[in-house]
């Protein structure tokens, strides 16, 4: 069993992409639509890895962020943030909230899936 | 990776978005669309521009790229959405919309009139940015680009990571992983130098520090990007192939930890310095007596290291070895003392532990972590000593050269010996007491396994037999191969001969080891049975007392008419193991840890035993376990969680329930008496810390008699015999 990545984008296509790529390298993916979403799938199941989205609606990417840094389950799980070069402030608010990691969007599979390897390989 | 799919989603998604945004935008009265439009219509061409980078459409991204910049201002309020700016948006969109058709279509030319929209479009969107002049757009350069056609080179890596590391989700250890990919990291050395108190550890903060030695074809720019993600959170140091010498000593000053670990992390890490050292330490030896150089003197002379750096690193070296030996490269010692030497460091470590009962029963920190570094020692004493009974295997193998010719000559064969492995290391006892039962087995192997040479030019094979012998190492034990490429075991001979023994019922289905399994029963003769060829019968059954004398098991591999193999897996010392200690009633066991895989709980409904519920479902794999307390008759009721603990024996798992896990501890084994030679199950003692006595669990033996459970298929003398476990 590989190791669970969450991937929460509000974009479908996106998601696919990643999901593609993530699970041709190894790895088990779950799809999440918003930050809402990505916390009710968050439930007690042990994940490797969360990529998120700044910009979604429902709930954006920050307070996901910080809704998950205080689940104890969940609080020593990395996070990739995916930023565009104009949000360096999202960029930062986001680190600061605990996403530590970023990929600049707009980025290729491969881009995607050396972030990852960094912080959990298949 | 095909993504034709994807691509629809795409499409299909782009299409929607720009319908959204194109919605927003008509919506909008007279001041200007409000705040959930303006984000409805930003992330459109946001969502539009990350997807379309994956799918590398660099068209619509440069495109949106514009757009995405001249809507963040208007979103920052930077902008008003005036008519104007209304009207332009819906250009830009209807635009977009015929370059995702275009894609739709597979079209993947441009017509020049729509370039030139494209560009006047463009242009206008500039006007909207002011004086902050649109970033370069489309996908950035590769970070991780692939290695270029380089040669592998030595880099030094030095990284402190920062306390808070863990908490933000960053793995110290996923990083080294990940460098494993762009190169091969050749030696870590872990610094545990900014570990505080017991008392006053958060174990929720990282205080390791790491020297790596890493060869790689990748550039600096690609080893530091590996550590992007924690760069605010550590300090790293990245030194190249080109770096002088002065930059380690640089490096070592800069360190935290510092001081006199320079010739630590110089030998150690062996980036520059292994060789240096290596050749500096050569020119020492070869100098007089009386006029040695120091190692510094040497290397600042060659100009390996400044002389600053050293002096530090020296001190304390000249201090510790200051008059080595330079007589000789060996010495002598009279097996006997290095005997009573592992006795010693037997009781050591036992006394050691039991220092370390008391520190834990009177709770007192400093007195734990004494005791904790004093066990560190302990340990290093005790590897060392073990190292020095260790012996490599090559001179008896090649014993066996004699043996080869000799018997071959006899029985007019002719076969060659391949040996290999020979310098596998293991302890001088074992190497004696194994000569034996593999002098049998290569006695067996040339009588029995190899034909004669009519029998193999007929078989097709060439008229010389081979014979292997082969060592190594698995997972603390050492295997020792013994293989022919004769005829192999005769199943269907040995099975017939079970049955007219009894030892096997008629029409019992047996898998193929434990077939031949059957010829190390006792006067189970194997001249008959195996082959036709009468020879002297050696007798099976010694060679499995011997090696199972020595904690030891034999498996046979077998194909008929291509050869066998017989595998005697040994532990790799006698004396001192790592154990895992493990409660059973008032008893406590152990096992020893090199074989232990996981501890898991034992599910409630597994708690009372019965035919067929001795297995459990480890992540959806079948997992036979033994009840302890029922092989040991343990007193008293059992807990009421008891526990797993998962052992691999020669690649297969097997479960130990026990009532409780203790924690591991370092075993002098003490062999049993001769009055408990006989107990099965068990494969010697140890005394504890607190002055009791343990056992020490005899996996193989539990596992065979798993084996046997599961076979179900010996008859009953043959289970009484080894009924161990089931």
């Amino acid at each position: 069993m590989g190791k669970t990545i969450v991937i929460v984008d509000d974009s479908a296509s996106l998601r696919q992409v990643v999901s593609i790529a993530l699970k041709g390298a190894g790895y088990d993916v779950v799809e999440a639509v918003d930050g809402k979403d990505a916390l009710t799938k968050l439930d007690g199941r042990k994940v490797h890895l969360i990529i998120s989205d700044v910009n979604m609606p429902n709930m954006d990417g920050i307070t996901m962020v910080k809704e998950v840094k205080k689940n104890p389950n969940y609080k020593f799980t990395p996070i990739i943030m995916l930023t565009t070069e104009a949000e360096e402030s999202k960029k930062r608010e986001g680190q600061e909230a605990g996403a530590k990691a970023w990929v600049v969007k707009p980025f290729k599979p491969d881009q995607m899936l050396a972030a990852v390897g960094k912080l959990v390989l298949p | 990776m095909n993504l034709d799919e994807a691509l629809d989603t795409f499409i299909i998604e782009a299409r929607e978005l720009l319908q959204a945004m194109e919605d927003a935008l008509l919506g909008a009265g007279r001041e200007g669309p409000d705040n959930d439009a303006v984000n409805a219509i930003f992330r459109a061409a946001h969502t539009i521009k990350g997807s379309a980078g994956l799918f590398g459409l660099d068209g619509i991204v440069a495109f949106t790229h514009v757009l995405e910049s001249v809507l963040d201002r208007a979103r920052g309020g930077d902008l008003a959405f005036d008519s104007d700016l209304i009207s332009l948006l819906l250009a830009c969109g209807d635009h977009l919309r015929i370059l995702v058709d275009r894609v739709s279509s597979g079209d993947a030319g441009t017509d020049e009139a729509e370039r030139q929209l494209g560009a006047e479009l463009v242009a206008k969107l500039g006007r909207y940015m002011g004086a902050t002049a649109v970033t370069h757009p489309a996908v950035r350069p590769e970070a991780a680009s692939a290695p270029k056609e380089a040669a592998e080179r030595p880099w030094h890596i030095s990284v402190r990571f920062g306390p808070n590391v863990l908490r933000n989700g960053m793995d110290p250890l996923s990083f080294l992983n990940y460098l494993q990919t762009i190169g091969r990291i050749m030696r870590v050395e872990i610094l545990t130098d900014g570990m505080p108190d017991v008392a006053t550890m958060d174990p929720e903060s990282c205080y390791l520090g790491f020297e790596l030695a890493l060869v790689t074809k990748a550039e600096r720019a690609q080893i530091e990007s590996v550590f992007e993600f924690v760069r605010d959170d550590c300090e790293l140091r990245v030194l190249s192939p080109e770096s002088t010498p002065a930059d380690y000593a640089d490096l070592i000053r800069a360190l935290p930890e510092d001081d006199l670990r320079l010739g630590e992390i110089l030998v150690r890490c062996g980036t520059l310095t292994q060789d240096v050292l290596a050749h500096a330490l050569g020119t020492q030896a070869m100098e007089p007596i009386g006029h040695a150089r120091t190692i510094g003197e040497i290397l600042v002379q060659e100009g390996a290291v400044d002389q600053g750096a050293v002096d530090a690193g020296l001190e304390r070296q000249r201090q510790t070895r200051d008059r080595k030996g330079q007589e000789s490269q060996t010495v002598r010692v009279d097996a006997q003392k290095l005997d009573l030497l592992i006795d010693l460091v037997g009781e050591l470590v036992i006394a050691g532990s039991a220092v370390g009962v008391i520190g834990q029963k009177h709770k007192m920190a400093a007195l734990t972590e004494a005791v904790s570094t004093l066990s560190r020692l302990v340990e290093g004493v005790r590897d060392r000593a073990l190292q020095l009974r260790m012996v490599q295997i090559g001179a008896t193998f090649n014993r066996f050269k004699r043996v080869v010719h000799d018997v071959s000559q006899e029985l007019g064969k002719d076969i060659e010996l391949v040996i290999s492995g020979e310098e596998t290391e293991l302890d001088k006892t074992v190497v004696e007491q194994i000569a034996d039962p593999l002098t049998h087995l290569v006695r067996n192997a040339i009588d029995h396994g190899i034909e004669s040479a009519d029998a193999r030019q007929a078989a097709g094979k060439p008229v010389r037999g081979t014979l292997r012998l082969n060592a190594f190492h698995d997972s603390g034990s050492i295997v020792i191969e013994v293989s022919d490429d004769g005829g192999g075991l005769r199943r269907d001979r040995i099975l017939a001969k079970a049955v007219e023994r009894g030892l096997v019922n008629p029409g019992a289905t047996l898998s193929d080891s434990e077939v031949y399994g059957l010829i190390f029963e006792p006067g189970f003769s194997t001249a008959a049975a195996v082959t036709n060829l009468s020879g002297r019968g050696v007798g099976m059954d010694v060679v499995k007392r011997n090696v199972t004398a020595l904690r030891g098991t034999i498996e046979i591999d077998s194909k008929e008419g291509q050869g066998s193999r017989f595998s005697v897996r040994l532990p790799l010392t006698l004396a001192i193991i790592d154990g895992f200690l493990v409660r059973l009633g008032n008893a406590t066991f152990v096992v020893p840890l090199d074989i232990v895989d996981e501890c898991v709980e034992l599910p409630p409904e597994n708690a009372v035993g019965g035919a067929g519920r001795d297995y459990v479902n480890l992540r959806g794999q079948v997992l036979p376990f033994v009840r302890l307390r029922e092989v040991f008759s343990a007193d008293g009721e059992p807990a009421k969680r008891q526990n797993i603990v998962v052992v691999k024996h020669a690649n297969r798992r097997l479960g130990l329930v026990v009532d409780e896990l203790l924690g591991e501890a370092q075993t002098v084994i003490k062999p049993l008496g001769r009055l408990f030679q006989g107990l099965s199950g068990i494969s010697g003692s140890t005394i504890l810390g607190d002055g009791r006595v343990a056992l020490i669990v005899d996996v193989p033996a539990l596992a065979q008699g798993v084996e046997v459970r599961e076979s179900g298929a010996l008859s009953t003398g043959r289970r009484a015999d080894m009924a161990t476990a089931a």
